[in-house]
């Protein structure tokens, strides 16, 4: 093996940096920062038993009066940054102030020196409601004369980017065409329509959202949390809601976590607790319980889509229409105009002829965020399920209509943008060869029919602004690794460290992790739509090559060779083309010495430290003159694919369906850990199994009735198939500009699931779902409707 | 969770006495599975505390002339694996094992589950078509219910302040009886169970029906007999055709709800299924014992 083979580590399946020590148990996850506070004060919050009311009045005289209490707050308090926010984004971790607009708002919250003294401390509250008419259902929503979700007197009008909404919820509207819609639809030869909905969902990640803020005696704010984005999140956010701090006063770390899944992209709990420590002066931990979890901190949106298909005899499909709507939930601010889930409907097949009507409205239920997928396995859920339809129209099989339309490498997607990087075909042959899907299920007379079938999926990277990394070089030879991205369990730190080992042509073990820390670790952004291997790892590279540039310099003054004529590698300058050695690098840090004091060049104990910043280009525009039709030759800006297939059985005399084969493969751009995107896969499939068949949100009197474990049915392992029928692929189209050719991986998983469950359904017993997630009920149903319909 | 006294006394007796003075504000405590959650959610909140984990002779289970004893502490992780339920009694053994998880069984105890009074709670149909007896003690002394009339309504049973469920008899069945429950839930024993299924037959020499009882989990305010469907099937051979009919008349003779586990017309027509499939089975069992 060469060297330079001996250091490539991308590609191959590096142990995770952390495996070991949460193995046994030795990582410090934020709750175990507790034990660190002898003082600590613990918040509880009373919240809105309604979904939509006024706060008439707030009486906590009494909780104030209770011993062991330090801290009240209530919507009304006037060091309370109620008041509108820029960054267009949910707050609503703090008290309401004028209305509740969700059961599961805050309304008072109590810091106190226990968590059982909090807790009676809420008892004592009396708050005065005056109940106002509310919605939970989008369809009711969105009509013109649907009842208001927040009263328009507070002054949050409806309406985004200069869009005048026809009805009060409507938040905005994204409006596209592609070519001549209408023409086309007259010259199709099969037409297929269908209404298709997708539920509300919580991300149900294992370790409940929390963080400790902790008043520092110099006046710095040191929080320690579980949220997302040190800097691009919290940081930020935490600046402009309370103008006390600074941007030296304010310290964010995240330590080890368990999950977000973009849950954690808005801080709906730090600003409460942060509050409570500049009160107090006293460190404040507040976590969030389970039922909370499920009532006060964001679910995905739900998406309703109705998508119309024309199609030539041959399957070319010609025509697309679309009308989609995304259920923002009580955000009453942000950008919900149905632009995220509607790009789900317009990156895997070459239509030339689309037309794109999507919104955004707002329900009193609780604010949504994103969810892994960004809302388009919600959209996909319809396209991929009129496909095969539209198949069965055709008398095609699948899997050949799909390859026939599907957008082919350097081929522009229905907004005009070239596809650089797609590996979908590749996915969707293996999975259907991994299935077998034209191998017939073998039947028997029991209640369960079994059925196979196939989906795919794609997901655009919206591209999220700046990571910045710094490569440290210490004078022993090690490097350092200092960024502030995300670890929600991804493994991302350890794809990163494999970037720069091989980057730098070390020995991996040679290579350390720092991060999120913001008095430490430079600027990133946040952990979404699987932008970390990209564009963290992008500026990491890049920080390895400015500190390879720095040592090259050095090595070249100290043995008299010009930049240009050094290498470095293995902790080793060498001349070009040569291979002879010329120095150690470090021998290149100096002792400090007396009479020269060392005021220049590079000292023992310092580091050299390389800077790298990455930005993806940014997007062009797709409003505004010239851009009438919403068409852009950058809206997004690369593309991860996906393809599922599902062999199952369900039950006719119960509804329930069985999950017994699955084949899912992903083209995450060139791999760089194996593992982890496995990892990835075999998690966002479960993930999904469970919202496609299992987990929503249930409502009743406008509150939702199931927000606990037992209730909302996440699936365990026994709804996972076995071991040897989870089968799983990596099958990438290397990505130009991706770090070492990789594309994000987290998400596109997630989209072909429930439609290919789907399919496999039809196969079965003979009824197309329409909603997801796909209940023993809602099956049952169909097919009691089915007998109904066929003895007629 | 907070309480201010915390007894585990070594006898009945003494448990007896502690709540005669303690009244309402005292709770028993047996494995905790459902009073520790409750506690911890603030539903209740009792001043006193009373384990019934000191008193060991509450979880035996005995073999006697007239029946099969089982103390009501005992585990139902042990109930579900005694090797003294035999024949017709392996019902009890089925409820104890579908109650949730390894975990919770081995807390868990058979008087609990029955005390709690779920209508959903997975040992008790079973107990009912057995015809179980729940023997009490309190401070006027012991009495026996037969468990049918045990509860009074969800989370309600006809134990007073002072009293303790003690154990539960099993009269002996007879030759020729099988009994069968399913439990009907979405992911397994894991779950709450959506509704219950009970069934217990004896045949006769001709293979017709001598006895019949089933009883229902989760469609009512208390575990519920289907007398009307019981009587149908007596005195008769069972036919697909009949078990078919008192399968109807058992999902047009409950009064479920809608919850976030299912509507109410879900359960009504999973009875109908479920109850389908216990007496089919159960006759099968019957012919083999
Ligand atoms: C995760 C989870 C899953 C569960 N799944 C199921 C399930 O699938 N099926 C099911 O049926 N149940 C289930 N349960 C409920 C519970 O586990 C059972 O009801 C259990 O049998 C209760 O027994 P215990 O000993 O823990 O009762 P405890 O919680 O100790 O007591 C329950 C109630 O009965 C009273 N009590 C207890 N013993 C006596 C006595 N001897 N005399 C008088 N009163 C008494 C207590 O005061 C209390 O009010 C589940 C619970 C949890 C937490």
């Amino acid at each position: 093996m060469s060297e330079c083979e001996k250091t490539n580590y991308i590609g191959k399946s590096v142990p995770r940096i952390d495996a070991l020590e949460k193995a046994t148990g030795k990582v410090k996850y934020f709750e175990d920062y507790q034990i660190q506070y002898r003082d600590l004060l613990h918040v509880k919050v009373l919240r809105s038993p309604h979904a939509h009311a006024k706060i008439v009045s707030v009486d906590v005289s009494a909780a104030e009066a209770l011993p062991g209490v330090a801290t009240v707050v209530k919507g009304s308090d006037p060091d309370l940054p109620w008041s509108d926010i820029p960054y267009g984004s949910s707050y609503y971790g703090n008290p309401a102030k004028d209305e509740v607009i969700w059961a599961g708002q805050a309304v008072v919250a109590v810091a106190a020196e226990s968590i059982e003294i909090a807790e009676q401390a809420l008892e004592l509250v009396k708050v005065v409601y005056e109940e106002l008419p509310y919605v939970t259902d989008q369809h009711i929503a969105i009509r013109p004369d649907a009842p208001e979700v927040i009263s328009p007197e507070l002054g949050f009008a409806a309406g985004y980017m200069g869009f005048q909404p026809e009805g009060p919820n409507v938040a905005g509207s994204y409006k596209m065409t592609h070519g001549d819609v209408d023409k086309a639809f007259a010259e199709a030869d099969v037409i297929v329509e269908g209404e298709y909905q997708a539920n509300k969902k919580s991300t149900s990640q294992i370790e409940c959202n929390g963080c400790i803020a902790e008043y520092q005696p110099d006046g710095v704010v040191k929080l320690i949390s579980n949220g997302m984005g040190v800097h691009g999140v919290l940081k930020k956010h935490l600046l402009t809601m309370y103008p006390q701090l600074t941007a030296s006063t304010l310290r964010v770390i995240q330590p080890v976590t368990g999950g977000s899944f973009g849950n954690r992209l808005f801080p709906t709990i730090e600003p409460l607790a942060v509050l409570m420590t500049l009160r107090t002066k006293r460190p404040c931990s507040y976590v969030l319980t389970r039922k909370e979890m499920y009532t006060s901190s964001p679910s995905n949106w739900p998406v309703f889509t109705k998508l119309k298909l024309g199609a030539k005899k041959d399957g070319t499909i010609i025509a697309e229409d679309f009308y989609l709507v995304e259920d923002a939930g009580a955000q009453i601010r942000g950008y919900y105009d149905g632009r995220l889930s509607a790009s789900g409907l317009m990156c895997v097949y070459n239509i030339p002829n689309v037309r794109c009507d999507s919104y955004g409205v707002r329900t009193n239920t609780m604010p949504c965020a994103p969810y892994r997928g960004l809302g388009v396995p919600e959209s996909e859920w319809a396209m991929e399920n009129l496909l095969d339809e539209l198949a069965e129209k055709l008398n095609m099989d699948p899997l050949e209509l799909r390859l026939k339309n599907i957008i082919k490498k350097g081929e522009c997607n229905p907004y005009g943008e070239k596809v650089t990087s797609i590996a979908i075909g590749k996915c969707l042959e293996a999975v259907a060869e991994g299935i077998k899907i034209n191998e017939p299920c073998q039947q028997d007379d029991g209640p369960w029919k079994y059925g196979k079938g196939i989906a795919a999926g794609g997901k655009q990277n919206t591209p999220l602004g700046r990571s910045e990394a710094d490569c440290l070089i210490h004078s022993d030879g090690s490097v350092e690794i200092l960024v502030s991205c995300d670890e929600q369990g991804m493994g991302a730190q350890s794809a990163l460290r494999q970037m720069a080992a091989t980057e730098l042509q070390i020995d991996i073990d040679r290579v350390k992790m720092t991060r999120s820390d913001t008095a430490v670790t430079p600027y990133d952004n946040f952990g979404a739509s699987s932008r970390t291997t990209y564009t963290t790892g992008n500026a990491v590279i890049i920080a390895c090559q400015d500190a390879i540039d720095q040592l090259k310099e050095a090595a070249g003054r100290e043995v008299g060779l010009a930049k240009k004529q050094i290498t470095i590698k293995n902790g080793k300058a060498y001349v070009v083309g040569s291979d002879v050695e010329v120095i150690d690098i470090k021998d290149l840090f100096k002792p400090f010495d007396f009479f020269t004091q060392q005021t220049w060049g590079l000292l023992q104990g310092t580091p050299v430290r390389g800077r790298g910043v990455f930005c993806p280009a940014p997007a062009v525009p797709w409003f505004g003159p010239g851009h009438e039709d919403g068409r852009t030759p950058r809206m997004w800006n690369w593309y991860q694919y996906s393809a599922f297939g599902a062999e199952v059985a369900v039950n006719v005399e119960t509804g329930q369906i069985k999950l017994l084969k699955l084949f899912s493969t992903a083209d995450t751009g060139n791999p760089i850990n194996p593992k982890l995107v496995e990892g990835q896969i075999d998690g966002g499939v479960i993930m999904a199994l469970g919202f496609s068949t299992l987990d929503y949100h249930m409502f009743e009197d406008g509150k939702m009735i199931n927000a606990n474990m037992s209730d909302y049915r996440l699936p365990t392992v026994l709804e996972t198939p076995l071991q040897k029928n989870f089968m799983r692929a990596i099958l990438p189209d290397p990505l130009p500009d991706g770090p070492f050719n990789a594309k994000g991986c987290a998400e596109s998983m997630m989209i072909p699931i429930g439609p290919a469950i789907a399919a496999a359904v039809y196969q079965a017993v003979g009824v197309r779902p329409k909603e997801m997630p796909m209940t023993a009920e809602r099956i049952l149903k169909l097919i009691k409707d089915k007998e109904a319909n066929d003895a007629k | 969770m907070k309480f201010n006294s915390y007894y585990e006394p070594n006898t009945v007796d003494a448990c007896v006495q502690i709540l005669s003075e303690q009244g309402s504000d005292a709770k028993l405590l047996a494995g905790g599975t459902d009073l520790v959650i409750r506690m911890r959610s603030r539903v209740i909140k009792p001043k006193t505390v009373v384990s019934l984990n000191a008193v060991p002779e509450l979880s035996e289970v005995t073999l006697k002339e007239d029946g099969l004893y089982i103390g009501a502490m005992a585990r139902l992780m042990d109930v579900s694996k005694s090797e003294l339920l035999t024949g017709a009694w392996k019902i009890i053994k089925t409820g104890a094992g579908n109650v949730s998880s390894m975990q919770i069984r081995n807390n868990a105890t058979l008087g609990g589950n029955t005390c709690n009074a779920s209508p959903s709670a997975d040992t008790v149909p079973g107990l009912v078509v057995s015809g179980a007896i729940a023997n009490i003690v309190g401070k006027n002394g012991n009495r026996s219910v037969l468990l049918e009339e045990f509860f009074t309504g969800p989370g309600k049973t006809v134990l007073s302040d002072d009293e303790i469920l003690v154990s539960f008899k099993i009269p002996k069945y007879a030759d020729k009886t099988g009994a069968v429950y399913k439990k009907y839930s979405i992911r397994g024993d894991t779950d709450i169970a959506i509704i219950g299924v009970a069934g217990k037959i004896t045949l006769n020499d001709q293979g017709e029906v001598a006895d019949v009882k089933i009883a229902l989990g989760g469609v009512a305010p208390t575990v519920i007999r289907v007398p009307k469907a019981e009587a149908l099937l007596t005195g008769k051979k069972l036919t697909a055709e009949l078990i078919e009919e008192a399968a109807v008349i058992a999902s047009e003779s409950c009064t479920p709800i809608t919850d976030a586990r299912a509507t109410k017309e879900y359960r009504t027509e999973m009875v109908r299924v479920w109850v389908r499939h216990v007496l089919t089975d159960a006759v099968q069992e019957a012919q083999k014992n």
